[in-house]
């Protein structure tokens, strides 16, 4: 009998090739009001971890940065100052809808020149080798079918010497802190997202896809595996959130 | 503590700074001209790193940064405090210690003296011309007030501890005794010398 592979979509499992569209349906959903639900789901406080993120990435003038799941382009805003007129700020995403939002926003918001858009899947990135100085996935990293492909793709673009970022929802370090934020992610921000977007399912969704993602020690031992060196993580609030950095040998 | 709260209060720090000296632009424009150096003070007393970096739009605060440093400024708080009120290029016995570029240390200290904030522009667009004078009146009083206060209080805590409390020795007291100490230890170099000068003579075979 031919046995299918399957994976995790949340707590539900599918095929290998199904993931990648049934992730693109609930982005398709949720782009437009993005950034709003990331502001009452997080009270403002994903200003900080992104914030925290570009603090660390060591990223300056000249630099070319690439923003994998870059969505509506904050992290991409913010580097696009960084690397100034002679670097470059490549935003990435799988998904055409928040690509979409992004490039109009960073439009909007006068970013032209230096940034160029790309609609790319992590696993396969389609870049020469040793190209970016500094990667970043923020909040991406769980959705992607293949970690591990995913991880050895960003490898093989870097620089030797360019660092990896993943800023990816974690596992919080206190069991009282982990109780309050089970009932707040699957209670709470369903109804939020039912009010704001009329979608709970895609809420539903991130909450059980944050779940299923590895914590922060395997995690690191998978940027190991994958050839990173110098890996390391920063627990952000509590370790609901957590940094991680690897630098390409 | 949770890296959020140190990053919290740099952004909100950050950003009043940024939005007053939006009300500069001399001083916006040459903070411009510094980037992309960036200059860490690291605190002994209390214990804590912040980053400075100039950039177009301001300045940017960092309580964590992983990039290339232009200069290190480390010493106890009041020991920075004090040397960034004052002229001096020297840093001996100053408590601050300085690593790489002091030019760039030398330039933004020029440039925090010469800040001149529009006040009356920035509240008149708040509260409405009347008012906005108005309280820039009082910024301005009270700022002058204060420079004069802090100009002051080092000569007057001075004056008060060794004339009223005659607590300490005033500076041309401690002069005085330096200089006899010194005069003491010369003759003392003189008798010591002397005195090798005499046993070398009278133990010569």
């Amino acid at each position: 009998m031919n046995e299918q592979k399957t994976t995790h979509f949340g707590y539900e499992q599918v095929a290998v090739e199904k993931k990648a569209e049934r992730v693109a349906d609930v982005f398709h959903s949720v782009a437009a009001k993005y950034d709003l639900m990331n502001d009452l789901m997080s009270a403002g406080v994903h200003r900080l971890w992104k914030r925290f993120t570009i603090e660390a990435s060591a990223v300056r003038a000249g630099h070319k940065v690439l923003d994998i799941a870059g969505g509506t382009g904050d992290l991409s805003y913010q580097f696009a100052k960084l690397v100034g007129k002679d670097g470059q700020v490549i935003l990435a995403d799988i998904n055409s809808s928040m690509l979409n939002v992004g490039r109009d926003r960073l439009i909007d918001r006068g970013v032209a020149g230096n940034i160029q858009f790309a609609q790319a899947d992590a696993q396969y990135l389609p870049f020469p080798d040793n190209t970016f100085d500094c990667i970043t996935i923020a909040f991406g990293l769980r959705n992607v079918t293949d970690k591990d492909l995913a991880l050895r793709s960003m490898l093989r673009v870097l620089k030797p010497g360019g660092r990896l970022l993943v800023l990816e929802f974690s596992k919080p370090q206190h069991s009282l802190l982990e109780k309050v934020y089970d009932t707040y992610s699957f209670k709470l921000l369903p109804m939020i997202g039912k009010l704001v977007t009329n979608d709970a399912d895609s809420y539903r969704y991130l909450a059980e896809s944050i779940r299923m993602h590895p914590d922060q020690e395997t995690l690191k031992s998978m940027m190991n595996d994958a050839g990173f060196v110098n890996t390391e993580f920063h627990n952000m609030t509590g370790g609901i959130v957590a940094l991680h950095k690897g630098v390409k040998p | 503590m949770d890296a959020m709260f140190t990053t919290a209060a740099f952004a909100s720090a950050e950003k009043m700074i940024n939005a007053a000296l939006a009300y500069d632009p001399a001083t916006r424009i040459a903070l411009s001209k510094l980037a992309p150096q960036v200059l860490a003070i690291k605190l002994t007393t209390p214990e804590m790193c912040i980053y400075v970096a100039p950039a177009v739009d301001g300045i940017k605060l960092l309580g964590h940064y992983e990039g290339d440093i232009t200069t290190q400024v480390q010493g106890s708080a009041p020991a920075l405090i004090t040397l960034l009120k004052s002229e001096r290029v020297n840093l001996k016995d100053s408590g601050v210690q300085v690593i790489g570029s002091t030019t760039f240390l030398a330039e933004l200290q020029q440039i925090l003296k010469k800040i001149d904030i529009d006040w009356e522009e920035m509240l008149s667009q708040i509260f409405g011309d009347i008012i906005g004078h108005q309280g820039a009146e009082l910024i301005r009083s009270k700022m002058n007030w204060a420079k004069d206060r802090a100009s002051n209080i080092t000569r007057l805590t001075s004056e008060f501890v060794t004339e009223e409390l005659q607590t300490l020795p005033s500076k041309a007291e401690v002069a005085f005794f330096n200089q006899q100490v010194d005069e003491i230890r010369l003759g003392v170099d003189r008798v010591e010398a002397r005195i090798n000068q005499l046993l070398q003579k009278n133990f010569q075979p």
